[in-house]
């Protein structure tokens, strides 16, 4: 199964942000990114990932000030976490 | 700390996450002494129940305290949710035991964020909380001071004991 499945976020200018999924790319403000990180981490807790995965398997969540939603599996809500803790992790001088 | 956030955010996103989990254990400490404040009002110990109104609203103050810093600094800080409060105790001995062991709670959750925005040359957030670590050395302070009446006045009718109470 391919894991990369289009999810990435990108740092478009100062305060400006693009998260990128398969079917549309969301522009998302600092606070609605700071809210998106928070969901993520909430949803990819040992207890939350065993919960999906012992219900539906997957997970709809709203982002941008609940303007979209998104429809992520596990493996995608993994890879968006991972994007997640580089975008906020990355020193400068190592961010592409 | 010089992320791809840092221009929208002073402190480090890990320890907003740790200021984030404080806010929630200061709600949880206020909700516990109104809980607290309640019993004594109940059974008219008027020093305590005094004490403990004012410790609930002293709490609530240092959860406002971290929650205007996150959103002053960038970050965003998070209403928590309050659960579990215990509303049953078995004396007021019992309930300035648990209120002590309560304080001390604090302080390791507040030594962990420091240790961790030192780790993370989060200095803001450092300098900061070096504000609630003096305030804890005082709250613990009060409480073993209180233990020590109960211990210096064992047996003595409990409304004598209260009247011992300090209020300020």
């Amino acid at each position: 199964m391919d894991t990369n499945i289009g999810y990435q976020i990108k740092h478009l200018t100062f305060c400006k942000y693009a998260l990128k999924t398969p079917n549309k790319t969301i522009a998302l403000s600092f606070p609605q990114m700071l809210e998106l990180r928070r969901k993520i981490n909430e949803l990819t807790s040992y207890s939350s990932l065993t919960n999906i995965v012992n219900n539906d398997n997957f997970v709809l969540l709203f982002v941008a000030d609940k303007e979209h939603l998104i429809f992520l599996e596990i493996p995608q809500l993994l890879v968006l976490k991972e994007e997640i803790d580089l975008l906020f992790h990355t020193p400068v001088s190592l961010f592409v | 700390m010089n992320t791809i956030v840092r221009k929208q955010m002073s402190i480090h996103p890990d320890v907003m996450d740790l200021l984030n989990n404080q806010i929630a254990m200061e709600m949880k400490a206020s909700a516990s002494y109104l809980a607290m404040a309640s019993w004594c009002d109940q059974r008219e110990l008027l020093n305590s129940k005094a004490l403990f109104y004012k410790q609930a609203e002293e709490e609530r103050e240092h959860a406002m305290k971290i929650f205007e810093f996150i959103n002053d600094n960038g970050g965003a800080a998070i209403s928590p949710n309050v659960t579990n409060v215990n509303n049953d105790f078995e004396s007021l001995l019992s309930i300035y035991e648990t209120a002590l062991e309560q304080e001390i709670s604090v302080t390791q959750s507040i030594f962990k964020i420091f240790k961790a925005a030192r780790k993370a040359d989060d200095f803001i957030t450092e300098v900061f909380l070096q504000w609630f670590i003096s305030e804890q050395a005082e709250e613990e302070d009060n409480f073993r001071s209180i233990l020590d009446i109960f211990g210096l006045m064992e047996g003595m009718p409990l409304k004598m004991i209260d009247e011992r109470i300090p209020t300020e």
